[in-house]
């Protein structure tokens, strides 16, 4: 299957130049000899219905109405060494104490930019910065990042870099577990030989991290929900699943009443009070007392019982400050400012186009970068260099001198690969991992997290909405490289 | 439990039950037109069916004429009729999807399949053959889901939403339908007796009862018989009775055995639902009688119905402001 399988230029995950397996895929490359063609197009068959079967879609919006598609999956996995993964693991409890002491430090004393770390207009005219509802407010913990999803990338020797911090609602969670549960359901033979870390207890921990944020005045059990913007969001199978998963009730906001300062759910049986609110509706729309008054997701008054520490809102309120394309140059800064280490992930190099020699030097290159609206996500507003027609350089090019302060550049990474099997063959896809952080009184990191992989033959794009598919993500425990 | 929640569960249940019994109508007249003396018969037969599953006038607000296949596109396809199979079906798969963190999975997957398995006839069910195959599936859609509520819920809040919404639904139906068929035999001036034999075994056919009923009954479709077995018999699971009686223990379980004041009038108007059941003779009543009992029936189970909703907090605004 995989005998002609061509690496090119790229870092492979699993193979190497020479069509041999890397080291640590060795076992699951013979498991994988064992089936037939036909065998794997009916176990493809079988993954992609389950998904459909389970109802595990997320919605696209589009002219002809919506739609519900499931997000395909691809079963070779994403397969990591214990040793790398600790290391990641280590860089992303780094990377997310920096950024919660950065979110903490800008909403109460602001010495970062006090001590000129970071430009004072790049924190106050960020649209995002919401100084005038949250500053000052003390919560739960300190903690402002409940749960992240920090997206990860390998360069072309194998590095891996930070492309994204997702501090606000980050998605995909629920993959992780369904991608592990249709892989064991459909490929059993697979994992025989291989010791992989479980994702069974991972509920348990997350339940708990959430529990963690209950507010100083909350006597007995906290009574914690999670608000969703409801079924029409794209995310929805999300926030139904975790909210399953951890046994907390799925509200949406018209379930919701804020009255003197607190916040009720409205049952059957009248008014129940709620404690701790994980949320999965921006800032934006969560009040619309406090934000955008045309929100019709969420709750009048939420901002004040969150002020006044009747509730605890996960995540806090105003991190997008933090987590945008501009802000992401600095967070190696704020790893050494804050807790006065080096960062052991690095970014992606990335220029401000609000820098006129920048600006000269990206507008001259433009066929061999990626430039990104910062304010943008989930692969939209983004031209990517060395895949544009001339037309579409053109109107970047007018969109950034209209606006420079809006736009970042980056070379054009050389993303690492992995094997991919669709439509009966096997060919090098581009993947990136989300890796799904989780803070409480601890923080832990979910071992694995989401693959996702560009699909399409030579894309770059690995968002689920733009044709990007799922992997399941292995770490291999007991440090064993082929253990037997 | 969330009053949305609630809402979502009793209306599952009530669109699920209905598409099932709409099935069930609509089955049983294709069967029976096959025989129809003439085309006055004929006509008259789909007006009680789209009575009985839908609204008569609405569908002559639309359509002038009674033509077959317009008439078994509007109850099964039609987007315009709020009550076609479809429509509830759909419904009953969103309600689904909104409380899939609390209800079985596989509640959920036996109507995601059932939408997967259609939404690619855009509509089109085309011949006889292959209307009646779709009715089928609805059918066995509604009693397989049934039985994944039975057999894995606890017998908890959601279970008995879900069962009441049931029920009232079931009480509705068997209502409705005996009034149509009483309606019509009403303005049959001459009692023709092969006549009301074909309307009452239909009543038998489209609630399901014709098996249960000539097992204790003789097959002579004697009108008074199968009125009284469709309103009082406690063992048949459509009849009034029965369908009342679950609904009162249902609410009985849901406050824990105990009258509290919030629920006091909802006890109240069960009981006294029940006790006009149980005092009404149908057996001794003619059809001007029987016709008023049905009416009032379904005002009481509409009135019903609100209290319920009432109590729970089921109605809840679309926007919280």
């Amino acid at each position: 299957m995989l005998k002609n399988y061509q690496t090119g230029a790229f870092f492979d995950e699993m193979m190497n130049s020479d069509a041999t397996p890397k080291p640590h895929y060795e076992w699951f490359y013979k498991l994988v000899e064992r089936f037939s063609a036909r065998e794997l197009d009916e176990k493809h068959e079988t993954a992609q219905l389950s998904f459909l079967r389970q109802g595990i879609t997320f919605t696209v919006y589009n002219n002809e109405g919506q739609t519900e598609r499931t997000m395909p999956f691809d079963f070779i996995p994403i397969i990591i060494p214990e040793s790398e993964w600790t290391m990641i693991e280590t860089g992303m409890k780094q990377r997310m104490t920096a950024l919660n002491k950065f979110l903490e430090d800008i909403y109460h004393e602001r010495r970062i930019i006090e001590e000129g770390v970071i430009p004072r207009e790049l924190v106050d005219n960020n649209p995002y910065y919401y100084r005038k509802q949250v500053q000052g407010v003390g919560i739960p913990l300190d903690n402002h990042i409940f749960l992240s999803g920090v997206d990860l990338i390998r360069d072309e020797h194998g590095q891996y870099r930070v492309l994204e911090d997702n501090l606000r609602n980050p998605s995909g969670m629920s993959y992780v577990f369904q991608n592990r549960y249709v892989m064991r359901q459909v490929y059993p033979e697979l994992f025989f030989n291989h010791s992989i870390r479980t994702l069974e207890h991972e509920f348990s921990k997350l339940h708990q991290a959430v529990c963690d944020h209950k507010p100083s005045g909350c006597k007995g059990e906290a009574n914690v929900v999670l608000l969703t913007p409801g079924s029409y969001n794209s995310a929805y199978y999300d926030h139904m699943f975790l909210a399953q998963q951890m046994g907390i009730e799925l509200v949406e906001g018209r379930d919701l009443f804020v009255q003197d300062g607190v916040v009720y759910m409205k049952t059957i049986r009248g008014l129940k009070r709620v404690d701790i609110i994980y949320r999965r509706i921006d800032d934006d729309f969560l009040d619309p007392e406090a934000f955008r008054p045309d929100s019709a997701l969420g709750v009048n008054g939420l901002l004040d019982a969150y002020k006044k520490g009747n509730v605890a809102i996960l995540n806090g309120i105003g991190n997008g400050v933090a987590d945008d394309k501009a802000m992401y140059v600095y967070v190696p800064e704020m790893i050494r400012f804050y807790l006065g280490e080096e960062p052991l992930i690095p970014n992606v190099e990335t220029y401000f186009l609000s820098d006129p020699e920048r600006l000269q030097y990206v507008l001259e290159n433009m066929e061999e970068l990626v430039i990104k609206n910062v304010g943008a996500s989930g692969g939209y507003d983004m031209l990517i260099g060395p895949q544009s027609t001339e037309e579409e350089r053109a109107l970047f090019r007018e969109k950034v001198i209209e606006q420079p302060n809006q736009y970042i550049a980056q070379p054009t990474i050389k993303l690492s690969r992995a094997p991919a099997f669709q439509g009966g063959n096997v060919y090098p896809c581009h993947v990136d991992l989300r890796v799904f952080v989780m803070n409480g009184t601890e923080m832990n990191v979910l071992p694995g997290g989401l693959s996702r992989v560009a699909l399409k033959e030579g894309s770059l794009v690995v968002n689920s909405s733009q044709g990007g598919g799922g992997k399941d993500t292995w770490i291999l425990s007991g440090g064993g490289e082929t253990d037997a | 439990m969330l009053s949305r929640t609630a809402d979502a569960l009793y209306w599952m249940a009530r669109n699920l039950e209905r598409s099932e019994n709409n099935a069930r109508v609509l089955n049983v007249q294709l069967i029976n037109m096959l025989e129809a003396a003439d085309q006055q018969v004929l006509d008259r037969d789909w007006e009680e069916v789209l009575e009985i599953c839908a609204s008569y006038r609405d569908y002559i607000n639309h359509y002038s004429r009674m033509e077959r296949g317009t008439m078994i596109e509007y109850l099964t396809m039609n987007p315009i009729n709020p009550n076609s199979i479809e429509n509830c079906m759909k419904v009953a798969r969103e309600n689904t999807k909104n409380t899939r963190d609390i209800i079985p999975g596989e509640l959920w997957e036996v109507l995601n399949e059932f939408h997967l398995d259609h939404q690619d006839s855009g509509g089109n069910i085309g011949t006889l053959a292959r209307t009646k195959d779709y009715l089928k599936t609805v059918a066995r859609t509604s009693m397989t889901a049934q039985g994944v509520i039975e057999s894995t819920m606890t017998r908890g809040v959601p279970y008995t939403f879900i069962k009441v919404g049931k029920w009232l639904e079931r009480a509705e139906k068997t209502a409705r339908i005996l009034n149509v068929v009483c309606e019509k035999q009403r303005r049959e001036p001459l009692q023709h007796t092969t006549n009301n034999y074909y309307y009452w075994l239909a009543a038998l056919r489209f609630l399901n009862g014709y098996d249960s009923f000539i097992k204790e009954h003789p097959p002579t479709m004697d009108s008074a018989y199968v009125l009284d077995f469709l309103v009082k018999e406690e063992k048949f699971p459509r009849s009034i009775n029965y369908c009342m009686t679950h609904i009162k223990e249902a609410i009985m379980d849901l406050e824990g055995g105990q009258v509290h004041h919030y629920s006091e009038e909802l006890f109240q108007l069960t009981d006294v639902i029940l006790a006009e059941i149980s005092d009404t003779g149908i057996k001794d009543m003619n059809m001007e009688e029987l016709m008023r009992f049905l009416d009032h029936f379904q005002k009481q189970c509409i009135a019903l119905s609100s209290l319920f909703m009432e109590t729970y907090y089921l109605s809840v605004p679309t926007s919280s402001t």
